[in-house]
């Protein structure tokens, strides 16, 4: 018996509830602009996770990866949320570089 | 550790955590717009979560027993988002699709219910009210 996969779902299923608490707290005070930072990290940890030889730390890091990359894809739709009340609003936002640029890029929602 | 040793387990987690949470959320909008009756839904995703699990228990091999694991634990949450989904209707966060007799009789009692999705927009910067909030969605 292989318990490796199962307690891996587990420790995933903790990274993706994180992910809830960090797009919405994210959202909130830098605003959902810094989408492709936010992918880009979690695309460079996937990548990283490749030269990890423990399991372990390879599976967590890539998992984390994979969160970051779908944290991305949410901060738009979150930020919509917010504007509707859904949860809290706070207009001043901390905007990542190149924001001006960011916002001709379409935001990705899946 | 060489070149040739790249350990695939981190990117067997992350192909099954990215999939698992995408195709979730689809199915779950999906399918729950579309069953008079939830339930069997929910049975079927903890079967099948379930049955994820037990390879991930029998295969030795640690990427494809991460990735089984990871689409096991998604597929049980799926379970309880079809229920989740629902109470998103009934509080008009998600749309209520009309031609569905249990969605109807939603909208018929809860006055919160709409068939609008109010997320299909993008971004405007500032609070809007539920007039605007259906105009934005309606031009977008």
């Amino acid at each position: 018996m292989n318990f490796f996969g199962i307690f891996i779902g587990i420790a995933t299923l903790f990274v993706i509830g994180l992910g809830f608490v960090w797009v919405i707290r994210g959202e909130r005070y830098f605003g959902y602009l810094w989408w492709p930072y936010v992918m880009g990290l979690g695309i460079l940890l996937v990548v990283g996770s490749l030269f990890l030889a423990n399991d372990w730390a390879s599976g967590m890091v890539g998992a984390i990866g994979a969160s970051l990359v779908w944290g991305s894809t949410e901060f738009k739709e979150q930020a919509v949320r917010a504007e509707l009340g859904w949860f809290p609003f706070r207009e001043k936002k901390i905007l990542p570089p190149g924001a001006g640029t960011i916002k001709k890029w379409p935001a990705p929602h899946l | 550790m060489s070149m040739m040793e790249l350990n695939v387990t981190g990117l067997a987690a992350a192909l099954a955590a990215f999939l698992g949470i995408w195709w979730g959320h689809v199915a779950v909008r999906i399918i729950e717009a579309r069953l008079t009756d939830i339930r069997p839904a929910m049975i079927i995703a903890v079967l099948l979560g379930l049955g994820m699990w037990t390879g991930a228990l029998l295969t030795s091999w640690m990427p494809l027993s991460a990735a089984l694991g990871i689409f096991g634990v998604t597929l049980l949450w799926d379970g309880y988002e079809f229920y989740r989904q629902e109470k998103r209707i009934k509080i008009g966060h998600a749309p209520a699709n009309p031609h569905n007799p249990r969605h109807a009789r939603i909208l018929a009692a809860y006055p919160s219910a709409t068939t609008v999705d109010l997320l299909n927009r993008d971004p405007v910067g500032r609070p809007v009210d539920a007039e605007e909030a259906a105009r934005l969605v309606a031009e977008h």
